[in-house]
C-alpha cells in the first residue's frame, strides 16, 4: 500500500509541478499600481516625458489595446499613413492643439473615438493623477511632435491617485462660468446636439428645457445613469459621472439653468 | 496646509486600516485562507448535490447501492463541514485584523446579510447531522422520501449561504455605477449592492463548477479506495464509483463555459476595461494556461473512457476509433492554446513579425478557438456514446438507422461548427459573436437528439456480456487523480483572474488597495500560491478520506447484478 501511496502523491506533485513551472515559464507581467507623482515647478519636458513613458508601458495599462492593431489606434507607430500621434493629434479635431485633444482624449475618450474602433476606452481621469494624466500627454507628444507640456499645465501637487479627489478646483473649462464654454470644455458636444452643435450619441438638449426641469437636468449631469432618456437606453453607463467633481457649483448651476431655458 | 491636513489623514486612515502578516505578508495569508477555504466550500456545497442525486436513484431506481454511495460521500461531509468553517474562521479572522479598514467597510453595507449567512449555516450544518444520522432510520416508504427531501433542503441551505457570499465578493468586482469613492457605506442599501453586475452569473457559474469539482473529488476518492481494495468485490464497487463521479464532472464541465461566457459578457458590460484587462491585458497570457488545463480534463476524461472500454465485452468494435478521436482532441487543444494578441514590448514585437504571429495568428481568433472547443465536446460526447453501447447490440428493427442519423447528426454538428467557425473570418466581429449561438446549438442539439434516439435504441437491446467492473489497470485510476488535481488548480486560477482583474482595488473604482501588496502579481507567484493551496487541500481532504475509511467500514455492497450505466 505504501508504493501505491507514493504513487499516489508523486502523481499529485508531479502535475502541480508541471502547472508551476509551465505558469512560471511564459512571460511575466505583473498589474502595476499608478505611482503618484510629484512635479515640482521646474519639471523638464524630459522628466515629464520619461515618466509618461513609464506610465504608458507599465501601470497605465494603454499597451493592452494601443499597439496591438485590432482593438485601438497605434499610437507610437503609424496608423493608416499618419505617422505617430504626436505627428497627427494637432490635426484631428479643428481649432484644438495637439496638447488640448491628447488631453481632453484621456478625460473624455469617448467625444473623439477613431473612425472604425470600438468606445471601449475608460476615462483615464478616474485612474491617473493630473500629474500622471500631463506626463502621459507629453510622452505621447514626444511621439512624433513637439512637447509643449510645462510646469504651468500641472496642477499643484497631490499624491492621490484617484481623479475624483484630484480634480483641479477651479473646474472645468478654467472655471468659467459662461454655460457653452462649460459645453464644450467638458465635452458634452461630444455626445450631445445644442443649438446645432455636436454629435448624437446622447439626447439632443437643444429643447431640454421642454422635457425635463432644473432638478431633472442637475440630476442628469451629476448622476447620468438615475433616469435614461427614452430611445437612448442602450448608451446606458456611457455618460461620464465625473460631472459633480469637475464642475464647480458656480458652474454647474449656470450650465443647469443655461439648460433648464432652453425650452 | 489644507493638502497637508489631507495627507497626514490620508496617512493616519492608511496605518489604522492595515497591519502586516509575518514571513509571507497579509496578501498571501488571506489568499491561502480564502482559497483553502473556497475549496472545502466548493466541497461541501457540490458533494450535496451529488448525494441527493445518487440517492434518488437509489429510491426511484430501486438500487440499493446508489443509496449507499450517497451515505459513504455524505460521511465524508460531516468532516469537510468541519473544516470548511475552520477555513471560513480562518480567513474572517484574518480579513479583519490585517485589512480591518476594507472589513469595516464591507461590514457596514453587507452586515445584516452576514447575521443572516451565520444563522443559514447553523441551519445547513443540523440539516446535514439530520440527514446524515437519520439515513438508518428513515429507510423505507415515506419516511425514506421525508430523507430524500431533507437532502433536497441541505441543498437549499447550501445554495443561499454561496449565494450571500458571493453578494459581497461581486460587490467587490462590480459595485452598482453609481457608488463612488465618496459615497458613505451608510448610504448604500444592501440590496443595492447584492444585485450588482456579476452576483447571478457567478452564482450559476459556481453552481455548475461546484458540480464538476464534487464529481471530480468523488472519483479521486474512488480511485484511490480502487487502488487500496483488497478484494474483486470492493475494486468493482469503487471502479463503479469512480466512473460515476467522472461521468457526472464530464457532463458538468460541458456546460460550465456557457456559464462562464454569460459571467464574461456582465464583465464587459459593466466596464470594457475590466473585461480587456482579464481577456487582453496582463492576464491574456491566464487563458493560455486555462486552455492547457482544459486540454488535460479532456484528454484524462476521455482517456479513463478509452481504457475503461477494455472491461466491457463488445467495445473491441469501437477501439480503433479511439485514434481518430485523439487527434481531434489534441489538434483542438493546441489550437485552443493558440495566443492571439498579447502584451508584447517593441522588440519582441519585431521578432514576431507584427502584433500577431503571421501563420498562428490566425488560429488565435475566436472563430477558430470556438470552432477547436466544439469539435472537442463532440468528440468527448462520441466517446462517451461508444463507451455506453459498447455492450450492447441494438434489436429494434430501425437500428440500422437510427445509428445513420446518429452518425448524421454527428456530421451536420461538425459542419455547422466548421462552416461558422470559417464564415467569422469573414464578417463583422458583431456577426461573429451571434456565430457561437449557432455553433453551440448545433453541439447541444447533436448531444441531445442523439442522447434521445440511443434511449430508445437500447431498449430491448441484446447483452454482449457485462461490464467487468474492477478490471481496469492502475493507470487509468491515475487519470482520475489528475482530473482532480487539475479542476482544483483550475478553480485556483480562475479565481486568480476573477479578483485579479481588480487590480489595485479592493472595490473596483471604490476603494484602493494603500499596501505594499497592491500591485496584482505576474502568474508565475500566482501559480506557486494556487499549486500550495492546491497542496493543502488535497492533504487535508486525504485526511478526511483516512478518515472516512478509519470511521467506519466501506459500504460497498457485494452486488450480484451488473451495474448499469449512468444514463441507462
Amino acid at each position: 500500500m505504501w508504493a501505491t501511496n507514493l504513487r499516489i502523491i508523486g502523481v499529485v506533485l508531479g502535475t502541480l509541478a508541471l502547472y508551476t513551472l509551465i505558469a512560471n515559464k511564459i512571460p511575466q507581467v505583473q498589474s502595476e499600481v499608478p505611482r503618484a507623482l510629484s512635479l515640482g515647478a521646474n519639471v523638464t519636458p524630459e522628466q515629464l516625458v520619461s515618466a509618461g513613458d513609464q506610465l504608458y508601458h507599465g501601470a497605465g495599462g494603454c499597451t493592452a489595446c494601443h499597439g496591438l492593431g485590432t482593438r485601438a489606434p497605434n499610437l507610437l507607430t503609424d496608423e493608416k499613413g499618419q505617422g505617430p500621434v504626436g505627428a497627427r493629434c494637432g490635426k484631428r479635431e479643428a481649432g484644438k492643439d495637439c496638447k488640448a485633444y491628447l488631453y481632453e482624449s484621456l478625460t473624455s475618450p469617448r467625444a473623439y473615438v477613431v473612425a472604425g474602433y470600438e468606445p471601449i476606452m475608460p476615462e483615464m481621469g478616474r485612474i491617473l493623477s493630473p500629474q500622471q494624466l500631463w506626463a502621459l500627454v507629453a510622452f505621447l507628444e514626444s511621439n512624433g511632435g513637439t512637447v509643449d507640456v510645462s510646469a504651468s499645465d500641472i496642477p499643484s501637487s497631490t499624491t492621490s491617485t484617484t481623479s475624483t479627489s484630484s480634480t483641479p478646483s477651479a473646474g472645468i473649462a478654467g472655471g468659467s462660468t459662461d454655460p457653452m464654454t462649460i459645453i464644450r470644455g467638458a465635452g458634452c458636444t461630444g455626445c450631445h446636439k445644442i443649438n446645432g452643435e455636436g454629435g448624437a450619441i446622447g439626447p439632443d438638449l437643444t429643447h431640454v428645457g421642454s422635457r425635463l426641469s432644473a432638478n431633472l437636468i442637475r440630476e442628469s449631469i451629476l448622476t447620468p445613469d438615475a433616469k435614461i432618456a427614452k430611445g437612448f437606453e442602450k448608451f446606458k453607463g456611457i455618460m461620464p459621472k465625473m460631472f459633480g467633481n469637475q464642475l464647480t457649483a458656480a458652474q454647474l448651476e449656470a450650465l443647469v439653468q443655461f439648460l433648464a431655458s432652453h425650452k | 496646509m489644507a493638502d497637508g491636513m489631507l495627507l497626514l489623514q490620508a496617512a493616519a486612515d492608511t496605518a489604522n486600516a492595515y497591519r502586516d502578516f509575518p514571513w509571507i505578508g497579509s496578501r498571501a495569508a488571506v489568499w491561502i485562507a480564502a482559497e483553502v477555504h473556497l475549496m472545502f466550500a466548493a466541497f461541501v456545497l457540490g458533494v450535496p448535490i451529488f448525494a441527493v442525486v445518487a440517492e434518488a436513484i437509489g429510491i426511484f431506481g430501486k438500487d440499493q447501492r446508489y443509496d449507499r454511495l450517497s451515505k459513504e460521500f455524505t460521511r465524508l461531509l460531516l468532516i469537510a463541514y468541519s473544516a470548511t468553517a475552520i477555513w471560513g474562521a480562518v480567513f474572517v479572522f484574518l480579513l479583519s485584523t490585517l485589512y480591518s479598514g476594507l472589513w469595516a467597510y464591507l461590514t457596514r453595507i453587507f452586515g445584516p446579510s452576514m447575521w443572516v449567512y451565520v444563522s443559514i449555516f447553523f441551519l445547513e450544518s443540523f440539516t446535514l447531522y439530520l440527514y446524515y444520522y437519520g439515513w438508518d432510520r428513515w429507510k423505507y416508504g415515506r419516511a425514506k422520501i421525508v430523507h430524500w427531501c431533507l437532502g433536497i433542503l441541505l441543498n437549499i441551505w447550501g445554495t443561499i449561504v454561496m449565494f450571500i457570499a458571493d453578494s459581497w465578493l461581486t460587490y467587490m468586482m462590480t459595485p452598482p455605477r453609481d457608488i463612488t469613492p465618496q459615497t458613505s457605506p451608510a448610504s448604500i442599501k444592501i440590496w443595492h449592492a447584492i444585485l450588482n453586475h456579476t452576483w447571478m452569473p457567478i452564482n450559476i457559474h459556481r453552481l455548475i463548477g461546484n458540480v464538476v469539482f464534487g464529481g471530480a473529488i468523488v472519483g479521486a476518492y474512488a480511485s484511490y479506495r480502487f487502488l487500496a481494495s483488497r478484494s474483486d468485490e470492493e475494486r468493482a464497487h469503487y471502479d463503479w464509483m469512480g466512473y460515476v463521479g467522472n461521468f457526472i464532472a464530464m457532463s458538468a464541465l460541458i456546460v460550465l463555459p456557457f456559464a462562464g461566457y454569460w459571467l464574461g459578457r456582465e464583465i464587459y458590460q459593466y466596464d470594457q476595461s475590466l473585461g480587456i484587462t482579464m481577456m487582453g491585458g496582463f492576464m491574456s497570457w491566464l487563458w493560455v494556461i486555462q486552455a492547457f488545463l482544459i486540454a488535460v480534463l479532456f484528454l484524462a476524461g476521455n482517456y479513463y473512457l478509452w481504457v475503461g472500454m477494455g472491461r466491457i465485452p463488445g467495445a473491441e468494435r469501437y477501439q480503433p476509433y479511439t485514434k481518430w478521436l485523439l487527434v481531434v482532441l489534441v489538434l483542438g487543444a493546441l489550437v485552443w492554446g493558440t495566443p492571439h494578441t498579447m502584451i508584447a514590448d517593441s522588440r519582441e514585437l519585431a521578432a514576431m513579425g507584427g502584433s500577431h504571429h503571421p501563420l498562428l495568428g490566425a488560429l488565435g481568433v475566436m472563430s477558430a478557438k470556438n470552432t477547436a472547443v466544439n469539435l472537442m465536446i463532440l468528440a468527448t460526447f462520441l466517446s462517451f456514446l461508444l463507451y455506453r453501447r459498447a455492450n450492447i447490440r441494438p434489436t429494434v428493427p430501425w437500428a440500422k438507422a437510427g445509428t445513420r442519423i446518429q452518425a448524421a447528426m454527428f456530421v451536420i454538428a461538425a459542419g455547422v461548427v466548421l462552416f461558422f467557425g470559417i464564415r467569422g473570418y469573414f464578417v463583422e466581429a458583431i456577426v461573429r459573436i451571434g456565430y457561437s449561438v449557432y455553433q453551440v446549438g448545433a453541439v447541444l442539439a447533436c448531444i441531445v437528439f442523439v442522447t434521445l434516439i440511443d434511449v430508445l435504441m437500447a431498449r430491448g437491446a441484446q447483452s454482449l456480456g457485462a461490464i467487468q467492473w474492477g478490471k481496469m489497470p492502475p493507470r487509468s485510476q491515475y487519470a482520475l487523480f489528475i482530473l482532480a488535481v487539475t479542476f482544483t488548480w483550475l478553480m485556483g486560477l480562475m479565481g486568480f483572474a476573477r479578483s485579479g482583474i481588480r487590480q489595485h482595488w479592493h472595490v473596483y473604482g471604490v476603494i484602493q488597495d494603500m499596501t505594499p501588496y497592491a500591485a496584482t502579481p505576474a502568474l508565475g507567484y500566482a501559480a506557486i500560491m494556487i499549486s500550495t493551496c492546491v497542496l493543502i487541500f488535497l492533504s487535508l481532504v486525504g485526511f478526511i478520506f483516512w478518515l472516512g475509511g478509519l470511521a467506519e467500514k466501506s459500504t460497498f455492497v457485494p452486488s450480484t447484478v451488473e451495474a448499469p450505466h449512468v444514463g441507462h
